[in-house]
């Protein structure tokens, strides 16, 4: 297997010496071809496993390559990773139940007789599927597909009625449990309880920044929401729709109650919260081999995405921090102010322009080895940086022209919905974010664990 | 351009693309194995959670068997994905694309993609050959080293290598039907 090793020299002669170039230099080559490519269309995990071993070869040498491959071992053994194909998994069972229709019912009693009733209904639901989720893409369809026709039946403005399925979807990543808080704890090297912990009030303040936001709207101008006639409730039907609600909280309270209790490990709840939806299916007489085996196979290429978009990251970043670039980047952004509210902004600013264009898992590895150091270095708290850094990503999920949130809702919206109104539907909603990640900023105690 | 699927993305995702030929239908077929790992992994940890909180009693393979379980299927699914053609890139000029354009588009994509996967099949022989073979060259698998001493890490390591070149291949016969398609699309 001589002639593998001469493959890699021969192919190394042909790469120039990016040693020579120093640093700064190679830095801005590698981004270039960094953006260069991903421009094109190629996929995010491909274009950063070349440019990790183009940059690999032609600095360091044929040499230099294992380091990496041992890096990535290093990230797919983690025993703390196998939560994330479970809370997907679990997420997948949960989309195919009618689980979240009856909690949607149930719900009713609560936003009943509000202006806005509805609206405030969706968020509630939001709120409880959130907290037994951590994707985004299942809520915002579910959202789109109970919610969405009720609003507009009863003659809700479509962009409010837009703005809540969204933004309430987009919660089940900020309410813990959250596949984004699983990832910054992996990379950061944090514990995924504390940073669980830490977003529960943030989470519950962001639904509660909508709640106000559409009382406020539906109250000031009640042409917006009219209220529902919901007379036609009596105990009897309260006693049936209140059951909806039982087995979904049931669930939460296990997964939530067993890592806050300290008594499992993030992974061995996310395991219960996998039995605990499946036996819900099973109650429900909804359970079938063949939903489970499709939910497991959705699973199988949800993290198939994720894990190679991490294979990449993982060898770009240890190529980028072995020629000295994680110190360069991180000199670079740490000299732009002597005030490090103004670091912590530049920072917050990068990544609110990355989420535009960038997925969250590629934003979340490709940066938070280069800006996490550096918030241990400001003094600041890595678990509340978490926070935050989750709370940026919920911008991103809407922010155009790539808010997946919005291609989620327009895939089961009715036709003369458009693009362009589903993201004009959403601007106060990522203005409400920004609010969120201002008070994060401004009263870090909110991020408490 | 997201990972988090949905249903109505599902018919999208879940069908391996005609281009990726045969060899993709291998890998549709091969992905019912690999789901079964992940609910395996899932009844596994739950056994374990019982075990450990209502008998005090963990086993010594649970933890180590469900890694490599997961682990297998997180690095088969970037296969399945390709296969699929629904790995995560950025759309904005992509989209705008069409005709003859982005079929060279398409067979440039997966050209590139190829050298990539090529590249990294051969960065991880040196570690694969350490993982499987002692220095005298005799076969010999690497083990865990804990008290359950499975010899995972050695099959997880050649398992990678395998899938990188299945993937290598994959992008290969891909670029080779991108350039043989009429670029209508």
């Amino acid at each position: 297997m001589e002639f593998l090793n001469d493959i890699m020299l021969w192919i190394a002669a042909l790469l120039p010496d990016f040693k020579s170039w120093g640093i700064e230099l190679s830095t801005v080559a590698m981004f270039a071809t960094l953006l260069i490519l991903l421009l094109t269309g190629m996929p995010l995990a491909f274009v950063t496993l070349l440019v990790a071993l183009i940059f690999a070869l032609g600095w360091f040498g044929p040499n230099a390559v294992p380091l990496i491959t041992s890096r990535i071992f290093t990230f797919v053994n983690s025993f703390v990773f196998v939560s994330v194909p479970m809370f997907v998994l679990m997420a997948g069972i949960l989309d195919r139940s009618g689980i979240a229709r009856d909690l949607f019912d149930a719900m009713r009693l609560f936003g009943g007789k509000l202006r806005g009733g509805v609206a405030i209904q969706t968020l509630f639901v939001a709120v409880i599927l959130a907290a037994m989720s951590g994707i985004i893409g299942g809520e915002v369809v579910l959202l789109g597909m109970m919610a969405l026709p009720q609003m507009l039946r009863l003659g809700y403005d479509r962009k409010l009625a837009i703005g809540v399925c969204c933004a309430g979807g987009a919660l089940g990543t900020m309410i813990p449990p959250s596949i984004v808080l699983i990832i910054y704890g992996l990379t950061a090297n944090v514990s995924i309880g504390d940073l669980f912990t830490a977003s529960f009030v943030p989470g519950f303040m962001l639904a509660s920044f909508y709640v106000a936001y559409v009382l406020i709207r539906s109250y000031s101008n009640p042409a917006l929401a009219p209220v529902a006639d919901y007379s036609d409730v009596d105990r009897a039907e309260v006693v049936r729709l209140l059951k909806g609600l039982f087995l979904p909280l049931l669930v939460v309270s296990f997964v939530l109650g067993s890592i806050y209790g300290g008594i499992a490990s993030v992974t061995e709840a996310s395991a219960v919260g996998v039995l605990g939806v499946t036996l819900s299916t099973v109650i429900r007489r909804e359970f079938s081999w063949s939903m489970l085996f499709a939910a497991s196979r959705q699973t199988l290429s949800t993290v198939g995405m994720i894990v190679w978009i991490g294979l990449g990251a993982t060898a770009l970043v240890g190529v980028f921090s072995l020629m000295g670039g994680i110190r360069f980047v991180e000199e670079l952004i740490t000299g732009i102010s002597d005030n490090r509210v103004i670091v912590l902004l530049f920072m917050m600013f990068i990544l609110f322009i990355l989420g535009m264009f960038l997925d969250w898992v590629g934003i979340a590895l490709l940066t938070l080895p280069i800006f996490v150091p550096i918030i241990i270095t400001l003094g600041y708290d890595p678990i509340w940086f978490g926070v935050l850094f989750c709370m940026n990503m919920q911008v991103s999920f809407l922010s155009p022209p790539f808010g997946p949130a919005a291609f989620y809702l327009k895939s089961v919206a009715p036709a003369d919905i458009s693009l362009g109104e589903i993201f004009a539907g959403l601007l106060p909603f990522i203005g409400l974010q920004i609010l969120a990640v201002a008070m994060l900023i401004l009263f870090p105690w909110i991020a408490i664990h | 351009m997201d990972i988090d699927n949905n249903q109505t993305a599902e018919h999208r995702t879940e069908a391996i693309i005609p281009e990726a030929g045969l060899l993709g239908k291998v890998i549709g077929a091969s992905s019912h194995l690999f789901s079964m790992g992940i609910l395996a992994s899932a009844a596994i940890l739950i056994i374990e959670v019982f075990l450990r909180y209502v008998f005090n009693a963990p086993t010594l393979w649970g933890h180590e068997t469900v890694v490599f379980l997961t682990a297998s299927s997180f690095i088969f699914g970037g296969l399945l994905v390709a296969a699929r053609d629904a790995h995560i890139r950025v759309v904005l000029i992509y989209d705008f694309i069409s005709g003859p354009s982005k079929k060279w588009l398409n067979v440039m994509i997966s050209a590139l993609c190829a050298l990539a996967t090529f590249f990294f099949t051969l960065s991880t022989w040196v570690a694969v050959q350490r993982a499987l073979f002692n220095p005298q060259g005799e076969f010999r698998i690497e083990t865990s080293g804990t008290a359950f001493d499975a010899p995972y890490p050695g099959i997880l390591r050649g398992f990678l290598f395998f899938i990188l070149l299945v993937l290598t291949a994959q992008f290969v016969v891909l670029t080779i039907n991108y350039i043989r398609s009429r670029g209508h699309d």
